[in-house]
């Protein structure tokens, strides 16, 4: 996967099967620390210590209709390969989170993505659940609450097509405006970050 | 063999119309790991790879690479072209997988030796 909102939408995916009825997406950039950090959080099923223990072997999964579970293993080594990690917790019957952390301006650092497009899926294709996501960058920080948006909403709700675009562009606006690192930018030549 | 001529000879799309042409390519590099590239790639390599973004430009110029080759019909980010024009590097697609494009590069003498 090129881009972290795959790998994001790929976890969000896992936690849907592990019927959740909430799910938190949160992304922090620091920029003084060099660090970014992905974080999916879920009230689902949850998962045994020993399963915990497998879910990053590529030849794990919990669906029948595959012979590998690659979300979790592929995260890890986007992760790994520009200086970060990955943690798993999981508690069976209170949830799992995910914490993915990488060196946000390592040349191999996976861009960002479409993660207005990620969220737009996982919500619109999910309307009865509800998602949380939060991106923060040195302070600044952009929301998308799905409980704000069914009140807004009212009786269109989430499933609505309208939504899907509307909450598409919402994501990629907001992340502008904070000054979302959509890539690494080690690249003096191509000139540094504008520093909010 | 001139980039132009290999572009023709590929049906290669110049996705930056702007871009010098004229360079002779003898050399080619394939990855989508940008660290590899620019530790391993040498100065005038087409470089073959899925990676869309602005820093292809960077490892491009770092490197002075004498263009970039987009695999499977992949399309540059609009940020990536607006640079790639600013610095004059050339950026190409072509609707074929890696494999099968480094191995027409090849027979058309370009080669991966270091």
């Amino acid at each position: 996967m090129l881009e972290l909102s795959m790998h994001i939408l790929d976890i969000a995916q896992n936690s849907l099967r592990a019927q959740a009825k909430g799910v938190e997406i949160r992304v922090l950039e620091d920029l003084g620390k060099d660090l970014l950090r992905v974080e999916v959080l879920d009230d689902g099923r949850g998962m045994s210590p020993e399963t915990v223990k497998r879910v990053t072997d590529p030849f794990y999964t919990t669906r029948p209709s595959r012979v590998a579970g690659l979300g979790v293993p592929f995260l890890k080594e986007a992760a790994e390969q520009c200086g970060g990690g990955l943690e798993v917790h999981s508690r069976e019957g209170k949830g799992t989170r995910i914490v993915a952390t990488f060196q946000l301006d390592h040349f191999d650092r996976a861009p960002l993505g479409d993660m207005g497009e990620t969220l737009a899926i996982l919500i619109t294709g999910n309307p009865e659940v509800e998602f949380l996501y939060e991106h923060r960058v040195n302070g600044r920080t952009y929301r998308l609450d799905t409980r704000e948006m069914r009140e807004i909403l009212g009786p269109v709700g989430l499933g609505d097509p309208s939504v899907f675009a509307f909450i598409r562009q919402d994501v990629q606006q907001g992340l502008k405006a904070i000054g979302a690192a959509t890539f690494p930018q080690t690249m003096n030549l191509l000139g540094g970050r504008e520093n909010p | 063999m001139k980039l132009k001529e290999l572009a023709e000879r590929l049906n290669l799309e110049l996705t930056t119309p702007n871009a010098p042409m004229e360079a002779e390519v003898k050399t080619g590099y394939s990855s989508d790991l940008l660290s590899d590239v620019l530790a391993n790639s040498i100065e005038g390599d087409l470089w073959v790879t899925r990676q869309t973004h602005l820093n292809i430009v960077a490892i491009a110029v770092m490197r002075d690479l004498s263009g970039i080759l987009l695999v499977n019909g992949a399309q540059p980010d609009p940020d990536t072209l607006e640079k790639a024009a600013e610095k004059m590097i050339p950026i190409f697609r072509t609707t074929l997988p890696t494999f099968e494009i480094v191995g027409r590069l090849h027979q058309l003498g370009i080669s991966g030796q270091r």
